[in-house]
Order: structure tokens, then C-alpha cells, then sequence
């Protein structure tokens, strides 16, 4: 198990049962993502990418092959097993930021910490991690709906890493930004890459994929570069 | 500290203000109507267990035998207890106080009124023992006691005059004085109910009515009201040692008979106002079943970042307990005012009203109000739960 790496997936496949018939969305997907990496999915819309990150996030399980989260074999653990590897080593970092609209931005920040400890934070971690990504303490009261697209990602990847995940995950982060925005998220990414995380992001758009050592490209759910 | 997701259900359900509010009036009814119909049958049960308990320690003697004509055409004669049995009675009956009572029904006519109601034959020496005279004296030689309804229906007062029997032309008939006016008794659980009757001398009764000798009702009053089975079971043994001669009852299993009675009545209406607590569940439900649909997104990122599914659950049922207990606080409060007046309207009094007995018809209420309430959120919240977050999360 030592030589195993932070991620690996063997043969992995994803298949959607519609009514048209099956439909194959990964298809036998091997690949390993080292401990620090920072490693860009590239490919035409509907290539499976974001199939791909579900399967990394743990938020579905493969169909078929075989996927190694830190060394867990993804479909031998039970639900509850899954949601807390969600929880404590994955951080996500969406397109359309998806913060809880009825928590503040303190708040939202705060809630993976009351996940993990089951009480409210005195230790003041959420109002650092808020600072850290560039966030006034006195925003921090503010409904998500009352911040801008760039703040409402800011505070979106405080939440992702308030409980020190070992992966980022980032689904399009910058989709939804000016260039000039997305481009302070990805300062923001890279940095976190330097201090040791393991980040992968999904992205249509070459110069933001050049921020990445390594580039992952699908097609039709196969992987045709890595 | 309060509960993350106890904040989360208290935002939920202020952003959607006016329809929780609209969905706990439901609940608001439902409460109302389960206490205030149970504090009305409740007061009803005080009130009559009040009125028939002065009497609980009287032993009622009737004839249990079935008496044949034996000439063809002879009138059945109405069963009594004769002497012989009364003398069993009076053995067997040890200190107690023995009361022999004739009494039938008849027509009388106070001044040209006429009208109809029971006469009852007693010993005069008999009467204090277990009525009570409100106005005047008692009775001597052809005088009579009348009840509360007579005296204020007719007008009598003590020295008042009342002719006995059918009003007839041709034929006199025999007049009693009133001495005096007897309270009212209510149902009266020692058989006697002499709110609409006549009282009088037991010499003037046999003289007037025949039966001399033939007891209709015999009524031993215990002293201690303990010792009222031994008592009975005394006398039975006596009594109806060879054949069921005397049929034996008593106030208690009469009181008994009718509070259980009551009570069923009670139940019964509480069930009803416990429908609208099913229409209430179904609007509850409604009203959870909108807030799972239009927070669908935010479910998925809930579950997607890790929240356990019990957390989710928690999170919708805290929903509708809050929903069940802003209905039941509400609810709890208009009971009171409403069951106030209820209670005021039929029974006509609130002395029992604030008896723990009654009182607690509310709390009784606003509990299965809660409970109606997170029952109904129960599916709800464990759809919520089990949605799968990628679909949740795409959800628009
Ligand atoms: N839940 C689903 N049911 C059926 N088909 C799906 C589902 N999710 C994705 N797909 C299909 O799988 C393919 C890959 O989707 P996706 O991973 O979202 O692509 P990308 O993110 O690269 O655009 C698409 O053709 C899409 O229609
Ligand atoms: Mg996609």
C-alpha cells in the first residue's frame, strides 16, 4: 500500500442507464494524481469531465474498475464512510459557487468545522481562512446574495479548505468570472498548490489550464492524454 | 451553542413566513378543537359526578320478582317489597339508616292549573335523613313537601294548596298543604327525584294510593361509605337467599356507569376535533414536501460537502417542530379562552374549569399538535435526506 498514490483509478468505467439504452460516459479510465499535484481536465463539452470529478469527489461510485482515495477503495465504504472522506480530505470549488444562501459568509465558512467537530468554531480558524482568501472580517456577514461573483468564490474556497482537505477539487472555478477575476482565483489556487495541496481543476479555457503542471485531456469519456 | 441546523430551519421557515404561518393554523384548530372538546366533556363529568356523589352512600332496594296475575283479566300488579322482606332488609342492614319509599306518578292542579309529576310516600322522620327542606317545615299529617322545579314552576309557596289526582267534575279530590320547599337535587343518584315531584306523609300515600305495606323502593343509607359492599352483600345473602327477591344497586356503579359513559362521549367528540388534526398533518405535509422541492439545490450542496444524512433529516424535522409549535403555543392559548367559554356556554358554570383534570386538556393538546406536526415532516425530511447530490446539485 506504500507505493499506492493519493489517487488512483484502474479501468475505471461510469455508465448512464437511459432510456435510449446505456450510455457510457467513462470508459476504462486508468490513472494515478500524485500527493501535490496541480493538474488541469481539459476537453470539448460532454467528454465526461465532469463525470470524472464526481468520481473524484466521491460523490458517485464507478460502474465498474476500481478508484483509490487515499488509499480507500471508494465502493467498499458504506454512505456515512463516503460523506465524512467529503467532509475531511476534499475540498470543492464549484462553477456557480453554490454557498448555502442562508448562511452568511462567515457562516458558510464555518459549517464544514460544525460538520467535523459538531460545535460552533471558537478557535477563530473560519474568520482566518476568510482573510486569507482576501475577505474583510466585516463581509463577513453578508448573504451570499449580497457579494460578488468573485467574493461568493473567495468564500466558497475558504469553505473548501476550512477543514485542511488534502485534494481541491474545482469544477470550472473561473467559468463564471471576468477574466480578470478568474485570473486572482487562480493566484489564489496556485498558491494553495505551492503550500502543498493537491489541486485539480476542470477547465474549458487554455490559459487558465497553463497554470497546471499537468494536463489531462478526455474525449468521449476516454483519456487520450495525461 | 445552538445548533447549526436548527438556525438553518428557523431561517427557512421566517423566509417563508406568511405559508408556515398559513400551515400552522391547521395545527392551530386542531389544538383548539381536541382540548376545548376535551375540557367540555371533562367539565361535564366534574359537574355530574358532583351533582350524583352526595348520594354515592345510599344502597337502592327494588323488587326483582316478576308477580303473575293469576285471574284471567286481573291487572298485573306492580312488583313492591312487602314486610316480611323489609324486615330481612332492616336484619340484615345492621346500624344503617333504612328508608322505606311508595312512590308513583300523578296529576295534581294548583289553583286551575293543571299538571303532572311524581308523589312520593315517606316517613316524615325519614325526610331530613337524606333531603334537604329549603323553605318551611316538614311535613305532619296531610301537608307536603314540593320539589324546586313544582315550587318555582307553580308558584308555591309554604300554605300553598295542591289538589291530587286526575282533575274530575264529578269526583272531589283530596288537597295537601304545602309545609315547605325541597332544594334542588339534580339527577338524584339514590332514585329519589323529587325536583319535579310531590312529598308526603306515607299514612296519607297508603290512604290516598293503597299499597300499604308494599314497598316500591327501600333505601338503606350507609354511615361509612366503605363499608357500602359489605353492606349490600349482607343483605343479599339474607334477602335473596332462596330466589332473587330484591334487585340491589348502588349510587357508586350508577356514577360509575354514567362517567364512563361521559367519558366515551368525551373521547368520541375528541376524536372529532382530531380530524381536523388530519387536515392539518396533510397541510403541514404540503408545506414541507414545498420547502424539500425548492431547496433541492441547496440540499445537494449540503450533502455534497459532507453533511450526513441524519444532519439533513434533523434539519427539515426542526422545520416542521417549529411549525408544530408555534401552531401548538397559539393553539395552547386560544384552548384556554375558547374552552373557557365553551364550558361557560353548555354546562352553564366554570367552577371545574381550572381542575388540573380539565387544564390539562391543553398541554394534552398542544402535545399531539407537535407531534401531528414532526409526524407529518417525517417523510419530508427523509426525502430530503436521500436525494442524490449530483442531481440535487444540478437542479436549477
Ligand atoms: N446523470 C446523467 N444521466 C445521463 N447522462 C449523463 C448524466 N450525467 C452526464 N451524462 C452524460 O455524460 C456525458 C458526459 O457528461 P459530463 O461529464 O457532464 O461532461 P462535461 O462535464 O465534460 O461536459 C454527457 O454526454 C452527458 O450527457
Ligand atoms: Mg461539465
Amino acid at each position: 500500500m506504500s507505493d499506492m498514490p493519493l489517487i488512483r483509478l484502474t479501468e475505471v468505467t461510469k455508465t448512464y442507464h437511459l432510456e435510449s439504452g446505456d450510455f457510457t460516459a467513462l470508459d476504462h479510465v486508468s490513472l494515478d494524481i500524485a500527493e501535490n499535484e496541480f493538474v488541469a481536465i481539459m476537453g470539448p463539452s460532454g467528454s465526461g469531465k465532469s463525470t470524472m470529478m464526481n468520481q473524484l469527489g466521491i460523490l458517485d461510485v464507478p460502474t465498474s474498475g476500481e478508484l483509490y482515495i487515499a488509499g480507500e477503495n471508494v465502493a467498499k465504504m458504506s454512505s456515512l464512510e463516503r460523506t465524512h472522506m467529503r467532509r475531511d480530505i476534499i475540498g470543492y470549488v464549484f462553477q456557480k459557487f453554490y454557498l448555502i444562501p442562508l448562511l452568511s459568509a462567515y457562516e458558510n465558512v464555518e459549517y464544514p468545522l460544525i460538520l467535523k467537530y459538531k460545535k460552533r468554531d471558537t478557535t477563530g480558524r473560519a474568520a482566518d481562512y476568510l482573510r486569507a482568501v482576501g475577505i474583510d472580517p466585516d463581509m463577513g456577514a453578508h448573504r451570499p446574495n449580497q457579494l460578488s461573483g468573485g467574493q461568493q468564490q473567495r468564500v466558497a474556497i475558504a469553505r473548501a479548505l476550512v477543514n485542511d482537505p488534502k485534494i481541491l477539487l474545482c469544477d470550472e472555478p473561473t467559468g463564471n468570472l471576468d477574466s480578470k477575476t478568474g485570473l486572482q482565483i487562480m493566484e489564489i489556487l496556485c498558491d494553495l498548490h505551492r503550500k502543498g495541496k493537491t489541486v485539480i481543476i476542470v477547465t474549458h479555457d487554455p490559459h487558465i489550464g497553463e497554470y497546471a503542471q499537468r494536463t489531462i485531456r478526455l474525449a468521449d469519456g476516454r483519456v487520450v492524454a495525461s | 451553542m445552538r445548533d447549526i441546523f436548527f438556525d438553518l430551519s428557523v431561517r427557512s421557515v421566517r423566509l417563508n413566513f406568511l405559508r408556515s404561518l398559513l400551515a400552522s393554523i391547521g395545527i392551530v384548530i386542531g389544538v383548539v378543537a381536541i382540548s376545548s372538546m376535551g375540557m367540555l366533556g371533562t367539565n361535564m363529568q366534574l359537574s355530574v359526578k358532583d351533582q350524583l356523589s352526595a348520594n354515592v352512600n345510599t344502597v337502592m332496594l327494588t323488587s326483582d320478582v316478576v308477580k303473575m296475575s293469576t285471574g284471567l283479566g286481573a291487572a298485573p300488579s306492580s312488583n313492591t317489597i312487602d314486610t316480611s322482606t323489609l324486615n330481612d332488609i332492616k336484619g340484615s342492614a345492621g346500624q344503617n339508616d333504612v328508608v322505606t319509599i311508595h312512590h308513583t306518578s300523578t296529576q295534581f292542579s294548583v289553583g286551575d292549573q293543571n299538571g303532572r309529576g311524581s308523589i312520593y310516600g315517606l316517613d316524615p322522620s325519614d325526610v331530613p335523613k337524606f333531603l334537604t327542606i329549603a323553605e318551611g317545615s316538614n311535613i305532619r299529617g296531610s301537608d307536603a313537601l314540593v320539589g324546586a322545579t313544582i315550587a318555582s314552576n307553580f308558584n308555591l309557596v309554604p300554605g300553598s294548596t295542591i289538589k291530587i289526582g286526575q282533575n274530575c267534575a264529578t269526583i272531589s279530590r283530596p288537597v295537601v298543604r304545602v309545609a315547605g320547599i325541597l332544594a334542588a337535587r339534580g339527577i338524584a343518584a339514590d332514585g329519589v327525584n323529587v325536583d319535579n315531584g310531590i312529598v308526603v306523609d306515607d299514612t296519607w300515600y297508603t290512604d290516598h294510593f293503597g299499597e300499604l305495606d308494599q314497598y316500591d323502593q327501600v333505601n338503606v343509607i350507609v354511615q361509612d361509605v366503605d363499608t357500602i359492599n359489605q353492606t349490600e352483600a349482607a343483605i343479599n345473602a339474607k334477602v335473596n337467599r332462596n330466589s332473587d327477591v330484591v334487585r340491589i344497586s348502588d349510587a357508586s356503579s350508577r356514577l360509575s356507569t354514567i362517567t364512563s359513559t361521559l367519558g366515551t362521549i368525551t373521547t368520541f367528540i375528541m376524536a372529532i376535533g382530531g380530524i381536523s388534526l388530519v387536515v392539518a398533518a396533510v397541510s403541514i405535509f404540503n408545506v414541507m414536501m414545498m420547502s424539500v422541492k425548492e431547496r433541492v439545490q441547496e440540499i445537494g450542496i449540503l450533502l455534497s460537502i459532507g453533511t450526513e444524512k441524519g444532519e439533513v433529516r434533523r434539519m427539515f424535522l426542526y422545520e416542521a417542530l417549529i411549525l408544530g409549535l408555534i401552531g401548538a403555543v397559539v393553539g395552547g392559548i386560544m384552548s384556554f379562552v375558547i374552552g373557557y367559554s365553551v364550558v361557560n356556554a353548555m354546562i352553564g358554570t366554570t367552577q371545574y374549569f381550572f381542575q388540573p383534570a380539565s387544564l390539562i386538556y391543553i398541554p394534552y393538546g398542544m402535545v399531539i399538535g407537535v407531534v401531528v406536526c414532526v409526524a407529518s415532516g417525517m417523510y419530508p425530511a427523509w426525502a430530503a435526506s436521500n436525494m442524490d447530490p449530483i442531481d440535487a446539485l444540478r437542479s436549477e
